[in-house]
């Protein structure tokens, strides 16, 4: 009972402790054991790299739209028009995270699973800010955890299946369909997702989204994954706002990165200065 | 060497050394994560009575921002004071987003910024209706356990 066997010094401090009438504040995990350990090789095996099943993120969004409210909906038809008119709104362009579940939702890079005692942490590509940490160590959700990108995440074991609740996602990550659509989900958003194989290297994630600032329901959807197993596959590291620099020598010869000039996200040649523009 | 000596028309690599140098006069605490905190005087240090605004709970550096009356030559008006560190360690000093609030007045200590705008570096604050006092210290478990 390895479960039991992670409460007992908590329950034990909690009865020795002076202040009793007092949660505890700072609970302290024990060391992992050899039996932990082992106990992970009874799980699924959920190694290797899976890369997103892009045909079947965009007929998702087709046959199972979001459940936008109808104000909503209006700025999303306006979003998807301007894309259309060759104007998309950068959603991501700031290399802020994407946060969940927009993450996973539409994401076109790989992402890998890291299963250690009492925790699943999915790693992506594109900046190390694009992880998860999801605790299944048996802890309740806090009552009040700080507001982050991808949230707070509490998660267990239902046989071969991950299943995770996620709330305290800043209100200004995006619920979104594309790089281009999306809207803030202003607050109050919880994720419960299921995550299990469906044969031996595709696994599925179900989610269910309530975003009750901008849904009118509940919106139940899925995204597919894919094993790899090549090195070719191997998440290398990206960061996001590499992007925003050239490679470039100081005076002193040292190699370091020079801000590009951007505009609205592109990458665009230097403006004259001004003295050349007058 | 000092300031002073410097050409008027420094380059920015030399505006870099200076600041370097700059550092090096004037040790800035035991804590200066993501940025240098050179732009702040320490031997200005300023004490007043201010009403928080909000906490900018935010990496890399939270901010305090509290409004305040006159203070010396600086007129009334709104304070950023940037704290050493990101949420992550300021909670492990026992520091929380709510643990400072919209309308707590506050005295604050900070070193004021150079340049003569209302910032600072943020060094404590005693929260006035509670006696309370919100301080600074080493990040816990960045060092060797005693």
């Amino acid at each position: 009972m390895p479960k039991l066997r992670r409460l007992l010094p908590l329950l034990a401090l909690a009865l020795a402790s002076p202040a009793l009438a007092q949660p505890a504040t700072d609970p302290v995990d024990p060391a992992p054991t050899a039996a932990d350990w082992s106990a992970i090789a009874r799980l699924p095996d959920l190694s290797g790299t899976w890369s997103p099943d892009i045909v079947d993120q965009n007929a998702q969004i087709k046959t199972n739209p979001t459940p936008w409210k109808p104000e909503i909906q209006k700025q999303v038809d306006h979003m998807d028009a301007e894309e259309k008119a060759g104007r998309p709104k950068g959603l991501l362009i700031d290399c802020l995270p994407h946060g969940s579940p927009t993450f996973i939702l539409i994401t076109h890079n790989a992402i890998e699973f890291l299963l250690s005692p009492g925790r699943v942490t999915i790693l992506g590509e594109s900046d190390g800010n694009r992880l998860r940490r999801i605790y299944t160590d048996g802890r309740p959700m806090p009552e009040d955890p700080d507001p982050s990108f991808h949230g707070y995440s509490v998660g267990h074991w239902d046989g071969d299946t991950l299943v995770v609740e996620t709330k305290a996602i800043l209100p200004q990550v995006y619920l979104a369909v594309s790089e281009a659509v999306g809207i803030p989900n202003n607050g109050d958003m919880v994720i419960r997702e299921r995550i299990h194989l469906t044969d031996a290297d595709t696994l599925v994630f179900e989610l269910e989204i309530d975003a009750p600032k901008i849904l009118t329901t509940t919106w139940k959807t899925k995204r597919i994954y894919h094993r790899k197993r090549q090195r070719s596959h191997e998440i290398l590291e990206g960061v996001c706002r590499q992007g925003d620099f050239h490679d470039a020598t100081d005076t002193w010869g040292n190699a370091i990165f020079e801000p590009v000039y951007q505009q609205d996200g592109n990458v665009l040649p230097s403006p004259p200065a001004e003295s050349e523009a007058e | 060497m000092t300031l002073n000596a410097e050409p008027p028309k420094m380059t920015h690599h030399r505006r870099q050394i200076a600041a370097a140098l700059l550092m090096l006069a004037a040790p800035l605490g035991p804590l200066a994560a993501h940025h240098s905190f050179a732009m702040f005087d320490p031997t200005k240090p300023m004490t007043f009575e201010a009403t928080v605004k909000s906490l900018q709970w935010t990496a890399p550096h939270a901010i305090l921002w509290v409004q305040a009356g006159p203070v010396g030559k600086y007129q009334a008006g709104l304070w950023s004071l940037e704290l050493p560190t990101s949420p992550g360690n300021l909670s492990k000093m026992g520091w929380s987003r709510t643990v400072l609030k919209p309308g707590d007045k506050v005295v604050v200590d900070i070193n004021p910024i150079r340049d003569g705008r209302r910032a600072g570096q943020f060094k404590k604050a005693r929260i006035v209706a509670t006696g309370k006092v919100l301080g600074i210290g080493a990040i816990p478990g960045t060092q060797p356990p005693k």
